[in-house]
């Protein structure tokens, strides 16, 4: 609901938003403390903190605090102004961002919208080898084909008209194009830097960014200290001086680092001990539901898996209910379908068997099996990698079919990247995978069951689907467009290509100081900059 | 002993190039490749950054590349932590794991060779039972028991030392991991220790300085100790290196940057030039490390010449 | 020649009795049995370790439970003798006390094939180079070299990708990188053999070099090699751990000790039953390995009298 509303009101709220403040809004009442700094842990070391080439949520989340985009997400993960102050959409495939006066590099240079041509130039050049040029670059006009490198740069549809004014013409209509902006992958990009010290120019001392903070301290494997910006057009509201990011990727240590008084924001709590750490913490602990999706692909084309009945009775069968309260226990809510709670642009439309009790769902699933001629005792290989959570996922999967099919599954781990592999060249059976949203629309989640798309691991096609698709991408009314989606997602699931299974939950500890942490920011992007200690 | 050791110098050279070969096709045979990843990227893609890191030339081409490079010591780029070389990366994490791995060698070997001598003087009594008990705590319960139950004690219930973490070389972060590791080798050395000390105690030449007379002290420590110390040290060399390179569980348990978690990363992301560079390390150390051992063989027994 | 003739007096015969028997003569085997015997700690250990390989063996087929069998209603249930799960059960509901016995099965299994293999090799590896000294003793302990050089996470990874996950490629693994401590303990004690006198007049003997290495050298090696042996074991069986926790070696629902302790120690502060059981284990039987092989050391230590 809040998002069809931005949706609609985005264009007439953004010329009136004037960029006021958005940082830390601090309620009436509520006392500081003297000593702003906060330790976060991001749970991986960053590949890069070049914003063209971050990847990974780690890198993100530190890339986020030393860069800017047009847009940005707040607290509550809404869209709001960013470099550009302000932003309308002049026809159904031209946007123009009118970007502050004031806004500043971290070494005083003003930032025009020629920074920004360069960042998204650079950004989507084949030659950066950037692996979201694709995934964005196919909003922009000509993007798609710049980036496999078929058009030269210079004809993507970016443009600055002035110093202060861009254009960015999309190829269709791209109603979610500011949310798109605020990925620091388009942002701008500062050309002298980057000229004059090339792969070296993302360390502390050489960097030049437009974010809330400049990077101070880079040590792999062990920190990231950054410090507030002076020079940010928002400094004045700012609380934190000084941010340190941890790359802890091992759950219990983060833990262990949090209880020691080390760590102020554990990422994301090991598997088995949310209830424990909820009831010993309880100021402490925060969680909701976020964009993501936890489920299990099938290689359709491999003979086990032609036949649909197979698919659909093997996904019928497992008791999601079960699988989220007690097996991994943590606030994920069980998935019928590839929509999910907070997803723009599409609705969840769960599989009407989802409100049959668990017998009838058994007695349903052994009838197709022995339509589809699967005898008791078949076997069935299930390939995921090495990790607790997945482990026990899989151990509770395989027991599911094993007890309520009589099949024989045969589960499989193995260590990430040989995953990776075999997803990519088809050769396993079924397979344990995830995603996240990289920003909110629908189209972020179809592109897993879509025709040709790189994400999609199952190698299913319906073309049907494919053309409503397009069809509802031209779309420029948001219910016409939700109308094609919703149909084309129908269609795809209804040939069960995947077994949905429960939507991601952010378990983690933060310091009741900490203020500013909303539990709507579906997306997991904090900036420190929306972020106060409460004295304590 | 000088001409020894110059010649097991050279032999570095080619001792090197043998295992970056075999690790060299060792890794590129290996499933997966270092741009394989959730988001599956374009071919466009995919193919300008294989031109990038050269990964699209012929293997012979990339290892002559490779070894050219290294010649002018230059460990090439990093995939996984893209920002960096491999040189920066090294110099960063070689001082902390030489740091823990070798302040803990040397507290292993003064408590295991006191707790050997201890063990053997007292052969077989209720003492050297229960000293090999606590002592061989290391060797029994794994590493990633042991570190974790140090830091529930010291760390989140006293709150004595930090969970984990380094801040350049300050005393509070080693304290634990080195007390891990010690655990571990300690265990190893005093075993190793009381039983070659126990067969050095039977031979003649004790028998015959306890014969002249000599005090018990002086016939250990003076007489036994050296040619005891033999297997001792056979054991310092893997130990030490062991420590150094492969304490992962101590590094991922203390969140330490040393150069275990960097080779598993480096592994895991089919870094090659990480994974190379570090094995480049690892083999001047190993053999760095085993000359030293060899030598001490020659100053420990006389009778071992080379 | 009667002076040949061993020097009878038939009286003194008749009134004495037969000459007694000359005591039977005793090999150094069953002195070291004998020896190996007197040691009680080393004598308990059999027992207990005997006892433990009996449970592993025979113990699943006993209990009621099936060591893979989930039981979602019944997660990390405390020990408690009223249901049956007598160990407790772990995050899955499976009984505890079944998965630790059939887990000691893999453990113990891969412990002493892998350890037999790699203490073989190296002895061999380690006698051979320390003897014959010179050019092939250089090549030789650089090959050891190289292997130590070598992250072992890469080569199980190749290993497991060419040859497919088996039981019996855990093993291998595992030997391919636990021989090399052997043979440079080998050689070192080589090295210091090799300048002893019996030796030489072996040598001078004119037996050949093959013959004095198994004859003379390794048995020699022994005291050494045992030690070296027991405190392997243990490092065997952590690899093996290490490894199926990176997903190279025993795969679900399949178990071993290293598999539980590691999962175990995750959950320690809310679960302890499921570290402290199958640890418990672990200790008990490594330290029966290390009491075995310190026994066996002073038993066979020809000088111990």
């Amino acid at each position: 609901m809040k998002a069809v509303l931005q949706r609609l009101l985005c264009p007439v709220l953004a010329l009136l938003a004037l960029g006021g403040a958005q940082a830390a809004t601090i309620p009436p009442g509520v006392q500081l403390h003297p000593t702003q700094t906060l330790i976060r842990n991001d749970g991986s070391e960053p590949e890069t903190l070049d914003p063209a080439l971050g990847e990974s949520v780690g890198a993100h989340n530190v890339i986020r605090e030393l860069f800017e985009g047009l847009t940005a997400n707040d607290a509550a993960g809404q869209i709001v102004p960013g470099v550009a102050e302000s932003w309308k959409q002049t026809n159904a495939t031209t946007w123009v961002f009118k970007l502050r006066a004031n806004a500043k590099w971290s070494n005083g240079d003003p930032i025009t919208a020629d920074d920004v041509v360069y960042g998204i130039r650079r950004f989507i050049d084949p030659k950066t080898a950037s692996t979201y040029a694709a995934t964005f670059g196919t909003f922009l006009l000509n993007g798609a084909d710049a980036a496999k490198g078929a058009k030269p740069v210079s004809e993507i549809g970016v443009k600055a008209l002035d110093k202060l004014t861009l254009e960015v013409k999309t190829p269709y209509p791209v109603p979610f194009l500011p949310a798109l902006m605020s990925n620091n992958n388009l942002g701008p990009v500062h050309k002298a830097t980057v000229e004059k010290y090339g792969k070296d120019w993302t360390k502390p001392g050489k960097m030049v960014g437009n974010g809330a903070y400049v990077l101070k301290e880079w040590e792999v494997n062990n920190r990231i200290v950054i410090e507030k910006n002076p020079q940010y057009w928002d400094a004045a509201n700012v609380q934190l001086t000084r941010v340190t990011h941890l790359p802890i990727e091992d759950g219990y240590a983060d833990v262990k680092l949090y209880e020691s008084g080390q760590n102020e924001w554990v990422l994301q709590l090991p598997p088995s001990t949310y209830e424990k750490y909820k009831a010993q913490y309880p100021k402490d602990i925060r969680n909701m539901l976020i964009l993501g999706l936890r489920y299990y692909s099938f290689q359709t084309q491999s003979p086990v898996f032609k036949d649909v009945r197979v698919r659909k009775a093997l996904s019928m069968v497992i008791d999601r209910d079960i699988l989220a309260q007690k097996v991994t226990a943590d606030g994920q809510a069980p998935a019928y379908d590839i929509g999910i709670k907070g997803l723009d642009g599409m609705d969840v439309q769960p599989y009407d068997w989802a409100a049959w009790p668990m017998e009838r769902r058994v007695a349903e699933a052994k009838k197709l099996l022995a339509e589809a001629g699967v005898k008791p005792g078949a076997k069935f290989v299930f390939s995921y990698n090495t990790s607790e959570y997945h482990k026990k996922m899989a151990v509770f999967a395989a027991s599911e079919w094993k007890s309520k099919l009589g099949l024989d599954i045969e589960t499989e781990s193995m260590e990430f990247k040989v995953l990776l592999k075999k997803r990519h060249d088809g050769t396993f059976q079924m397979a344990r995978n995830g995603w996240l949203a990289d920003y909110n629309d629908a189209t972020s989640f179809l592109a897993l069951i879509r025709c040709d798309s790189d994400q999609n691991n199952n190698f299913n096609c319906n073309r049907k689907a494919e053309a409503l698709i397009e069809e509802g991408l031209k779309q420029s009314d948001p219910a016409k467009r939700k109308a094609l989606l919703n149909q084309a997602s129908r269609l795809i699931m209804d040939d069960y290509p995947i077994i949905p299974l429960l939507q991601y939950s952010l378990p983690r500890l933060v310091k009741p100081y900490v203020g500013g942490y909303s539990l709507e920011n579906l997306q997991d992007r904090y900036r420190s900059k929306d972020l106060y200690i409460i004295k304590h | 002993m000088w001409t020894y050791t110059l010649r097991r110098l050279l032999v570095t050279l080619p001792t090197v190039l043998a295992v970056i070969t075999v690790c060299y096709l060792l890794l590129h045979a290996t499933p997966g490749g270092p741009f394989d990843n959730e988001r599956n990227v374009s071919a466009a893609v995919l193919a300008n950054l294989q031109a990038k890191y050269h990964l699209d030339k012929p293997l012979w081409q990339q290892y002559l590349y490779y070894l050219n490079n290294l010649l002018h010591g230059d460990l090439g780029a990093s995939f996984r932590y893209a920002d960096w070389s491999v040189n920066e990366l090294v110099a960063k994490a070689l001082p902390v794991s030489l740091a823990i791995g070798g302040v803990s060698m040397l507290l292993s070997v003064f408590i295991g060779v006191a707790v050997g001598i201890g063990a053997a003087l007292r052969q077989n009594s209720r003492f050297d039972h229960a000293l090999m008990l606590v002592s061989n705590i290391g060797s029994v319960v794994p590493s990633f028991v042991i570190g974790p139950v140090l830091i529930l004690v010291f760390a989140i219930g006293l709150h004595w030392l930090p969970a984990g973490g380094w801040n350049d070389f300050e005393p509070r972060y080693l304290v634990l991991p080195v007390a891990l590791l010690s655990f571990i080798n300690v265990a190893t050395i005093g075993r190793v220790m009381r039983g070659s000390l126990i067969e050095v105690l039977h031979s003649n030449f004790i028998r015959t300085a306890r014969a002249k007379g000599l005090p018990r002290r002086v016939v250990v420590l003076r007489h036994a100790l050296k040619p005891a110390l033999l297997p001792v040290v056979s054991v310092l060399g893997p130990l030490a290196i062991s420590s150094i390179t492969a304490a992962l569980v101590a590094e991922t348990v203390f969140s330490l940057p040393g150069l275990g978690r960097l080779i598993v990363n480096g592994a895991g992301n089919r870094d090659y030039t990480l994974v190379l560079g570090l094995v480049v390390l690892i083999t001047v150390l190993a053999v760095s490390v085993n000359l030293l051992v060899d030598l001490a063989y020659a100053w420990l027994d006389p009778k071992i010449r080379y | 020649m009667k002076l040949l003739k061993p020097f009878q007096n038939d009286a003194l015969v008749a009134e004495l009795g037969a000459a007694p028997a000359l005591p039977e003569g005793r090999s150094l085997w069953a002195d070291a049995r004998r020896r190996f015997g007197r040691n009680h700690a080393a004598r308990a250990s059999v027992v207990v370790l005997l006892l433990v390989g009996l449970a592993c063996a025979v113990g699943p087929w006993l209990s009621p439970h099936a060591f893979d069998s989930a039981d979602w209603g019944g997660m990390n249930l405390p020990p408690t003798w009223a249901n049956g799960h007598w160990w407790g059960t772990d995050d899955a509901g499976r009984d505890l006390l079944v998965r630790c016995l059939i887990g000691g099965r893999v453990s113990l299994t891969v412990g002493l094939l892998a350890t037999l293999a790699s203490v073989s090799l190296g002895i061999v590896w380690g006698a051979t180079a320390g003897f014959i000294g010179g050019r092939v003793d250089a090549l030789m302990m650089r090959v050891v070299d190289m292997m130590y050089a070598i992250p072992y996470l890469l080569i199980a990874i190749l290993l497991v990708t060419l040859l497919g996950r088996d039981f019996h490629l855990v093993v291998l693994t595992i030997t391919a990188f636990s021989w090399m401590d052997m043979a440079r303990v080998v050689r070192g004690q080589t090295l210091g053999l090799r300048a002893k006198e019996f030796i030489e007049a072996a040598r001078a003997m004119g037996v050949s070099t093959p013959r004095i290495i198994a004859g003379h050298i390794v048995p020699n090696l022994l005291g050494m090699v045992v030690i070296y042996t027991t405190v392997t074991v243990p490092g065997v069986i952590l690899t093996e751990s290490v490894l199926s926790f990176l997903g190279l070696g025993i795969q679900e629902p399949m178990t071993s000790w290293g598999v539980l302790i590691h999962d175990g120690a995750s959950v320690m502060e809310v679960s302890p039953w499921l570290l402290l059981f199958p640890a418990g284990l672990l200790s008990l039987a490594l330290y029966c390995f290390n009491f075995i092989g310190d026994g066996l050391r002073d038993a066979l230590d020809p000088k111990d009298r």
